[in-house]
């Protein structure tokens, strides 16, 4: 908090409304789906009343169920294991000073800026082309992939904040490095570790277009289901899925944002997404 | 920066005599790098060598996708249907961005120079659903402007008309690509206006009175790098989307992504699918390589 006011002028009145209609236009598609899922009859524009008949066609529908707890494991696979490797590639990226190492730097924030269509179709063909069948586990591959580049460029974030001298200090009493890595430096890493899982997390189990094209014929990643059905026309039973979807993620991210927060100072992952 | 940071520099840069020590951490943090680095070249680089490799291949008789040395599937882009689905995409593309820009001005600038203490959360209120679920929001789209759906129904009712025709339009997708993308420009254009020293807001007063006067000449110069990479983050993904198109939109409204889906999971011709992906990641690199230029210029001559 700055002393300095951040209030120099009176609202600009055109801003403003434009800022009220554009968290409407946000919000509202939301809160259609949200509101047509209790819905009690299969209307998409007119509300007849209360019922809760399309979350029981969901629940009795053993592939949707299946897909939505194939999607959870997918996703906290790979928070796990996007977290491992992209917190080594941080500490190590952070600390080598070689060319190579900033080579390796550059190449692992390559899947940032790649389209995920392109992603998605490189790893479809690296899959079927060493004979690996596609199920949940390419599935799982393709996304641990994708999200590597999120934990790192979240933990570098951290680690550039952070004092090395705490670590040195470590060794001089006698740790060794793995010692102090280990006892100083991931302790403190912690708040952003649980940061970047929920996000990862939050992110994999959304995710639709790697999915898609890495996914064998059944079980499926919940949002490829949805994505099949959809095609064969909305229906209020979709809308159920999408609330439950919707309400998983949006808790996922609330906590992503406020759990490196209960660590006290500022250094909750939204600081790291909106660059502040 | 660290690396020019007196009071961190010393220690780990300057090997001590030879002490076993810094070798020690030089080889924890290449052991560090290995597994990551090798599952990257494992996953990621070879998948992309394939797709290059691939885009030269044929298709058998069998529909088997096989290596090969040719530049046909490259020959076949030139088709005048294929050019003009390109140029619709980088036409949708653009026209996103520049309406997600316009948009994200207001919205970033009323949040972070009048949210006052509830600023966070109105930035937590925009992030959240836009981390929520890509399909699930196009499907709502799809859903209200439906011809049966609320939207339509509304109108109806309303008595304003005989009901719109939304889906199968190129508003309706590039609707939903502002959609899809939007929040990647508001964050960094709220970035840099967090950051910015508003004691220059007030000057701009002071000398040129208008608001849309200070916002031209102050606000926006001030927030360019901001802007910048706003442009970058919507425009990529909206290149490649395919979603927003096959669910907002028909095959009038086709872009690139919906093509290379097609190629790959419908019209099973992997290789022409390959070369487009190229074709489509050599054509951003170009636009990004000219933009990086250009507005490095631009950020170089402001200073």
């Amino acid at each position: 908090m700055s002393a300095r006011s951040r209030r120099v002028e009176r609202r600009p009145a055109v801003a403003v409304a434009v800022t009220v209609v554009f968290f409407a236009w946000l919000y509202l598609p939301i809160a259609a789906v949200v509101l047509f899922s209790f819905n009690s009859v299969k209307s998409l524009s007119t509300f007849r009343g209360f019922s809760t008949r399309w979350y029981a066609d969901f629940v009795h529908d053993a592939d949707l169920v299946t897909s939505l707890v194939a999607s959870i494991g997918i996703a906290a696979v790979s928070a796990v294991g996007a977290l491992v490797l992209g917190t080594m590639l941080a500490l190590g990226l952070s600390r080598i000073r070689s060319r190579t190492g900033r080579a390796v730097g550059a190449v692992t924030l390559l899947p940032l800026v790649t389209p995920e269509i392109v992603t998605g179709v490189a790893a479809l063909l690296l899959f079927t082309g060493v004979g690996l069948k596609l199920s949940l586990v390419t599935v799982t591959l393709a996304e641990i992939t994708f999200s590597i580049a999120y934990v790192t460029v979240i933990v570098r974030g951290r680690l550039a904040a952070m004092s090395t001298e705490v670590e040195e200090a470590a060794r001089d009493l006698g740790c060794t490095p793995w010692q102090a890595l280990r006892l100083v430096t991931l302790p403190t890493l912690v708040p952003a570790l649980l940061g970047a899982g929920l996000l990862v997390f939050a992110l994999v189990f959304d995710d639709f277009v790697l999915a898609f094209f890495t996914t064998g014929v059944s079980p499926q990643p919940l949002p490829v289901r949805i994505y099949s059905s959809i095609r064969f026309g909305v229906s209020p039973a979709i809308n159920a899925v999408g609330t439950v979807m919707l309400v998983l993620s949006a808790l996922v991210m609330v906590l992503a944002l406020i759990v490196p927060r209960l660590w006290g100072r500022k250094s909750s992952s939204l600081d790291l997404i909106t660059g502040a | 920066m660290t690396a020019l940071d007196p009071t961190t520099a010393q220690l780990p840069a300057q090997p001590k005599g030879g002490t076993p020590r810094s070798g020690q951490h030089t080889r924890l943090w290449a052991a560090l790098l290995a597994l990551p680095t090798g599952w990257m070249v494992a996953f990621f680089l070879s998948s992309m060598v394939i797709v290059v490799l691939l885009s030269f291949g044929r298709t058998q008789a069998d529909g088997q996708p096989v290596f090969s040395t040719r530049l046909d599937n490259y020959a076949q882009l030139w088709d005048p249907l294929y050019l003009r689905l390109f140029l619709r995409s980088v036409s949708y593309a653009v026209a996103t961005t520049a309406i997600c820009a316009v948009l994200a001005y207001p919205v970033a600038y009323v949040v972070a120079l009048h949210g006052g203490r509830r600023k966070n959360l109105l930035i937590a209120a925009i992030v959240v659903p836009f981390f929520a679920s890509y399909l699930i929001r196009m499907y709502a789209w799809s859903a209200l402007l439906s011809d049966d759906g609320l939207v339509n129904s509304l109108i109806v009712r309303l008595h304003l008309g005989g009901g719109v025709q939304f889906l199968n339009t190129p508003y309706a997708v590039i609707g939903g690509l502002v959609y899809g993308y939007v929040v990647f420009m508001i964050l960094p254009v709220y970035a840099a206006l967090e950051r910015m020293d508003t004691s220059l807001i007030e000057a701009g007063k002071d000398l040129y009175h208008g608001p849309w006067r200070t916002f031209w000449s102050v606000t926006l110069p001030a927030t360019r790098a901001g802007l910048f990479g706003g442009v970058l983050l919507v425009f990529l993904p909206a290149l490649g989307d395919f979603v927003s198109a096959q669910l907002l939109g028909g095959p009038k409204t086709f872009m690139i992504g919906n093509l290379i889906q097609q190629q790959f999971l419908e019209g099973q011709n992997w290789p022409l699918g390959s070369a487009m992906t190229v074709a489509m990641m050599i054509g951003l690199t170009v636009i990004m390589v000219g933009y990086l230029r250009a507005t490095a210029t631009r950020s170089r001559e402001a200073s």
